[in-house]
């Protein structure tokens, strides 16, 4: 854990043991009146843990997610992500975050349309400097791990949704981060599709990655360890699934 | 992020927008090929006129009134004030070697060998006038005879070609005829000198006597002599010939005849060669400076595109910015992605433009008979402003697309 602060007061502290908290956080939209698409939110997610976020469209589970991954900062409290406060972070240092110690998985899949699937999911090792034989050679063998060996030089409008979905997730797993953010990852799979992403972050969660996951369906949302209930921007409960689904690993 | 790795995401956006691209790089290359093809032609043109002015300068001291405030060429406007008298005064002051006179026989026609020709005028003047080096055959002629020299393109007029022992009848605008013979053939790079222009033109050459005949009576002596337009004051070496530049300029100030003979508005031009050849050089810069000007606009015009099409790429863009902002790009790397673009344009344009400029030039100066100068420094100039241009243009797009805040860039639709 690099740059933490160690002038830090002791409300600024977090567990070590948290890979993301947050304190009070809120976020407000200023559009005419103000929008409170967060609303005083404190939370703590554990390193390894496996979390679901769910809750009727609006009430700010994309918001949520977008502040844990340094893409937008917060109105107001705190967000911590591996023990560093982001609004105290400079630009850079938070890109830097965003790009080495998140996996992001998109909602709407953000690919580059005019890269091939390989290139995709080693554009974020090519803001890491590595070199162009390595990053080949490793976001093709994650491409392989998604299911998607075959598919490496085809352009993101030349694969199914599904198979756009698993460049997003091999994406969002190349730099190999410790925490892993997914928006809706299942959102537009059937469900068979959505049953082997499942048993990817299944495999993934075994390994120890920390994940959290916005989800509409009950049933997706039963894969994780714990359910955040969000409503209009608040927690309104947190539910703790006794025994979390499992999916019979096989690969694709 | 490696400089490479930049150079190559920026020439795969260029390459998918071939046209776009094309069409932005036309600019830069029409920009950059006219302030070669001008720079080029107007150094051409240059070393071309410089050329004809002759290499060697003569220790020569051209005298010619004309209206007042006037920066035309030699002997412009110039009327025949200066009279015998003058020249034989001129003669006399210090540093002089030859006061050589001009004056103009206007003639309707030259008739040789039963061939008659149109010419409108022939000169006359003194043997000293002529340099034995320029003669192809003869001799220059001799006051007091019926004698008359050509240039080789006057020679040429004839269907026989006139040489040396022909007879020629000259055709005065009055009316009357005079016969003479030739005596003296001038090669046809010896120009008349500044005085007829240095244009390769038929010349024909007569002494002042007896084919000369403008008199007027001499203000200082009451005589009636010969007057003309134009005097060559030739120094006895390049050393005297500031000291005789001034003597002359007094001489002509006060007690020459040519003082009260001339228009109120009128001054005495008294130039040297050297003088002649500096105002022709600055002339000559001025034009093609004007010209590159011109080509110039059409560089910033070229920029100005560059400029367009960054700033609709980076808005076109923006959803791929985001992207990349949010997969760990740092604003640097989309500056320099997107700089690159533009300086790539850039320095294809210029480097597209170079040959295209080389190629505008070549076909100018072939249709004008020029020998092409390449002004090389001008070519390094070109490409760099290409580039420069390609630099300015993407900078503040580029500044634009890297501060684009990133989950603002994935909202864009
Ligand atoms: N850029 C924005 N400007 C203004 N309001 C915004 C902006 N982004 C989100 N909001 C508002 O914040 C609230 C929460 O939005 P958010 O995208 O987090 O919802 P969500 O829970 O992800 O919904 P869904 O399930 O439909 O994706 C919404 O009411 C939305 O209108
Ligand atoms: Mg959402």
């Amino acid at each position: 854990m690099a740059a933490s602060h160690s002038d830090a007061g002791p409300e600024t502290t977090t567990d070590s043991e948290d890979a993301v908290s947050l304190r009070d956080v809120r976020k407000t939209y200023y559009l005419g009146e103000p929008v409170h698409a967060l609303d005083g939110v404190s939370l703590s997610i554990h390193r390894g843990s496996y979390t679901a976020v769910m809750g009727p469209s609006g009430s700010g589970k994309s918001t949520l997610l977008n502040l844990i991954g340094c893409l937008d900062t917060a109105s107001e409290g705190q967000v911590f992500v591996n023990g560093k406060e982001v609004s105290a972070l400079s630009e850079r240092d938070r890109t830097r975050v965003r790009g080495d110690e998140i996996g992001f998985v998109f909602q709407t899949f953000n690919l580059m349309p005019k890269l091939t699937a390989a290139e995709n999911v080693a554009l974020p090792l090519v803001f890491q400097g590595v070199s162009r034989s390595k990053r080949k050679s490793h976001a093709e063998s994650v491409l392989d791990e998604v299911g998607l060996g075959d598919r490496t030089g085809h352009r993101p409008n030349e694969l199914s949704g599904g198979q756009r979905q698993r460049v997003a997730i091999a994406r969002a797993l190349v730099t190999d981060p410790a925490i892993i953010l997914a928006d809706e990852p299942t959102g537009n799979l059937d469900s068979e599709t959505g049953r082997q992403i499942m048993g990817l972050f299944q495999r993934l969660h075994d390994e120890g990655n920390t994940i959290l996951m916005v989800t509409h369906e009950r049933h997706i949302a039963e894969h994780a360890e714990r359910v955040i209930h969000v409503l209009d921007g608040t927690i309104e409960r947190i539910e703790e699934i006794e025994s979390p689904r499992r999916v019979e690993i096989e690969a694709f | 992020m490696e400089f490479l790795e930049s150079v190559r995401l920026s020439w795969r956006a260029i390459r998918s927008h071939k046209l776009r691209s094309v069409l932005t790089t036309l600019g830069i290359i029409i920009g950059v090929g006219a302030v070669i093809t001008f720079v080029t032609l107007g150094a051409s043109l240059q070393a071309d006129i410089l050329g004809q002015v002759g290499a060697e300068r003569t220790p020569n001291v051209y005298v010619w009134s004309g209206p007042e405030g006037q920066n035309a060429g030699p002997g412009a406007g110039a009327q025949p004030v200066f009279t015998e008298r003058d020249l034989t005064e001129l003669r006399n002051v210090a540093g002089v070697s030859a006061v050589v006179p001009r004056g103009i026989v206007p003639t309707a026609a030259v008739s040789s060998g039963g061939d008659t020709v149109a010419q409108r005028q022939v000169i006359a003047t003194s043997p000293a006038s002529f340099d034995s080096a320029t003669f192809v055959s003869g001799r220059a002629f001799e006051q007091g005879e019926r004698e008359v020299v050509l240039n080789e393109q006057a020679a040429r007029l004839f269907e026989s070609q006139a040489t040396v022992g022909d007879e020629v009848t000259l055709r005065l605008a009055s009316g009357e005829s005079a016969d003479a013979e030739v005596v003296g053939l001038l090669n046809s790079s010896s120009g008349g000198g500044p005085f007829e222009g240095f244009d390769s033109q038929p010349l024909v050459f007569v002494p002042t006597d007896p084919f000369y005949d403008t008199t007027i009576e001499s203000p200082a002596t009451g005589e009636t002599q010969r007057v003309y337009p134009t005097v060559t004051v030739v120094a006895n070496d390049f050393g005297a010939v500031a000291e005789v530049q001034e003597s002359v300029r007094a001489y002509l100030a006060d007690e020459s005849d040519a003082a009260s003979l001339a228009p109120g508005d009128y001054e005495f031009s008294v130039r040297t060669d050297q003088d002649l050849v500096d105002q022709l050089e600055e002339l000559l810069d001025t034009l093609t400076n004007f010209v590159t000007g011109i080509a110039v606009i059409s560089l910033v015009v070229g920029s100005i595109g560059i400029a367009n099409i960054m700033l609709v790429s980076v808005t076109e863009r923006t959803r791929e910015i985001g992207i990349m902002k949010a997969v760990g790009a740092q604003n640097r790397d989309v500056l320099q992605l997107f700089l690159l673009e533009a300086v790539m344009l850039g320095v294809l344009g210029a480097v597209a433009g170079t040959p295209v400029g080389v190629l505008g030039a070549y076909a100018a100066a072939e249709y004008i008979g020029l020998s092409l100068v390449f002004p090389l420094e001008w070519f390094a100039i070109a490409v760099g402003v290409g580039v420069l241009v390609g630099v300015l243009a993407g900078l503040y797009p580029a500044w634009n697309a890297a501060r684009t805040d990133p989950i603002d860039a994935l909202r864009y639709e």
